[in-house]
């Protein structure tokens, strides 16, 4: 149940401003530490800014989803949330530049395919980097297993994510059977779809409970059917009495349409520059990365072949 | 596992089922056989690591991993030196830190760790602690001694009952003897004829018999329990004291869920919200599925969290 979980406990944040100012700081402290700490050839202007791991995120976000669309075998739509929650939820306190989005998206996707029980062994998931040998996919799996840990500790082992597509259904549901004025609820399912598509590439998991992102979905694509539902808020939800909680519904709602509003895909242009910077950054950093995980490596858990070489596959194989 | 043998002769258990195995302070067995053959000159080298052992060391092995018989015997010597108890510390935590660092030199030494600083400290332990060890030794075997006492008491108390049965037993028999020795006689001498005699004679072993039941019934009372308290010791009858308790009621629980209030699962058909999802296959209700439990999550989750927290 959302109401105990720890999504909202921990992961609902109350306001835009506050997801935000969480990635300045992850950002701002990056780069701190590395000028600090890194070779003087690293100086601030070369770091990306707060924008610039924007669009790359946002970049990277597309290409998870992508990669989702094309698993096969087909992904259920809860398994790519949960997927994108965590890659979002990793990157609301790690910045872009320390750990590479290209190996983190891919371990988020794998790691919600097993929170999800979506059954797939790590060989049939790398098996869909259709652009990658044999020995190119082995080289990616160590490369998720070896992040696997890292990206659970920064998710705080919170693994279960809500998901809006159930409470969608339950809603429908709803709206069947108390709600006989709507004629064919079933009619607002393919826009509904949409509009929860949309979102998950919005904050709206970090700001909304999963119940109200899909009754705003139900109610946006009614409204876009020229359906007023208010009654259904009304008379089935009890809310007559209740002003006060209805204005702020209607308040969250409408923050959530601005917030789907405001969401446009990268431009590509920015994203060549940005990527570039990026690719320079880690091959600056890997050699301090590799010096923090050779605690690892002494174990003999993670051989030191495998991150070396895997600065040479870059995203362009990924699909 | 495998059948225990000696590492030396290579018999086996299985193939000796009177193999006696012993191990010395090194932890190594070998059976009983090496250890008269290696060691007949009293003491030798363990065959397996090489340790001078005294052959007068040599144990019988309790455990089927020689390990623990090695730790024991090990444990059995550090107590001897770290033997404060725990009214010897200030508070609970603090004794518990001297247990753990025992077993931390118990587990030391027997798994061969650091031997010689954990000896050193050891040794320099014995030192500090020179007065308190010699007291607590004293108190030990003070506490063994009167432990002993007690015992030899219970057991001499056992003596004198088992004696007084066999002399009550014996004094039955003699009557009983005397009692037909009688018979034979007045047979032999009286006048009266037999049948009376037999008769009377029949009479008077009735009444032996139930002269010797009654004193087996009533047996001299002890006068203490076994517990060791005195019978009629003054035990005070006053119930104890009772400690009021609340008893636990029940409540509902009750569950916050930020959302308007979802339908109880067994009044989802009354509701009719049944005839909107998919009805379950024969083969899926097998497990204990029912198209009421996917429809009560789905509505759980669409109302969960639907209205904005207050304030």
């Amino acid at each position: 149940m959302f109401h105990n979980s720890s999504q909202k406990k921990y992961w609902t944040f109350k306001s835009e401003d506050e997801v935000e100012q969480m990635r300045v700081s992850a950002n701002e402290k990056f780069c701190k530490r590395v000028l600090e700490t890194a070779k003087p050839v690293v100086s601030a202007s070369v770091l990306l800014e707060r924008y610039g791991e924007e669009v790359l995120f946002r970049h990277y976000e597309r290409r998870m989803l992508e990669f989702c669309n094309a698993f096969k075998p087909a992904m259920p739509k809860s398994v790519v949330g949960t997927a994108l929650m965590y890659f979002r939820r990793f990157y609301l306190n790690n910045s872009i530049m320390e750990h590479h989005p290209r190996i983190i998206m891919l371990t988020c996707a794998y790691l919600s395919c097993k929170v999800d029980e979506f059954n797939v062994s790590s060989t049939q998931f790398v098996g869909n980097l259709v652009q990658e040998t044999p020995a190119g996919q082995e080289r990616v799996l160590e490369q998720i297993l070896e992040y696997e840990l890292l990206l659970i500790q920064q998710l705080n082992f919170h693994l279960v994510v809500h998901n809006p597509y159930r409470p969608m259904e339950g809603l429908l549901i709803d709206l069947k059977t108390r709600y006989p004025m709507l004629e064919n609820p079933e009619s607002l399912r393919k826009s509904a779809d949409d509009f929860l598509t949309q979102a998950v590439m919005t904050d709206a998991g970090l700001l909304f409970s999963p119940s109200q992102i899909a009754l705003t979905a139900v109610l946006n694509s009614a409204s876009r059917a020229g359906i007023n539902m208010e009654s259904y808020l009304t008379e089935c939800l009890k809310l007559k009495e209740d002003k006060e909680t209805l204005t702020k519904m209607y308040d969250s709602m409408r923050r959530m349409k601005t917030l789907l509003k405001k969401y446009e895909p990268p431009n590509l242009e920015e994203v060549i520059v940005f990527k570039q910077k990026l690719e320079w950054i880690h091959a600056q950093l890997a050699s301090s990365s590799n010096k923090r995980k050779r605690g690892y490596e002494e174990d003999g858990h993670v051989a030191k072949e495998p991150r070396l070489a895997a600065e040479e596959w870059s995203d362009e194989d990924l699909l | 596992m495998d059948d225990q043998g000696c590492p030396r002769c290579k018999t086996t258990k299985y193939r000796n089922p009177s193999l006696k195995l012993m191990v010395n302070v090194c932890g190594h067995t070998l059976c009983e056989n090496c250890v008269e053959m290696l060691f007949v000159r009293g003491s030798g080298n363990c065959v397996q690591c090489d340790t001078p052992l005294r052959k007068s060391n040599f144990r019988m092995q309790l455990f089927e991993d020689p390990t623990v018989d090695k730790e024991v015997e090990i444990r059995k010597k550090v107590m001897k030196i770290y033997n404060k108890r725990e009214f010897d510390f200030p508070s609970l935590r603090e004794y518990n830190d001297y247990l753990e660092q025992v077993e931390d030199i118990v587990y030391n030494l027997t798994n061969n760790i650091d031997v010689e600083n954990t000896k050193l400290r050891m040794e320099q332990y014995q030192k500090e602690n020179k007065d308190i060890i010699q007291r607590n030794k004293a108190k030990l075997t003070r506490e063994q001694e009167e432990l002993e006492e007690l015992f030899l008491l219970e057991q001499q108390s056992n003596e004198q009952r088992r004696l007084e049965v066999l002399q009550e037993e014996q004094r039955q028999l003699q009557a009983k003897r005397k009692n037909k020795q009688a018979l034979l006689d007045e047979l032999e001498q009286s006048q009266l004829p037999a049948t009376v005699l037999l008769a009377k004679h029949k009479v008077r072993a009735a009444q032996l018999e139930t002269e010797i039941e009654q004193q087996k019934q009533n047996v001299k009372p002890t006068s203490i329990f076994s517990t060791g308290i005195q019978i009629r010791q003054n035990v005070s009858l006053q119930p104890l004291p009772r400690i009021e308790e609340v008893l636990y009621h029940y409540k509902p629980l009750q569950i916050e869920t930020y959302g308007p209030p979802v339908p109880e699962l067994e009044h989802l058909g009354r509701f009719g919200y049944l005839n909107h999802v998919r009805a379950a296959m024969p083969q899926d209700t097998a497990g204990g599925y029912t198209s009421a439990l996917a429809c009560y999550r789905a509505i759980q989750d669409a109302f969960s969290g639907l209205f904005p927290p207050k304030g």
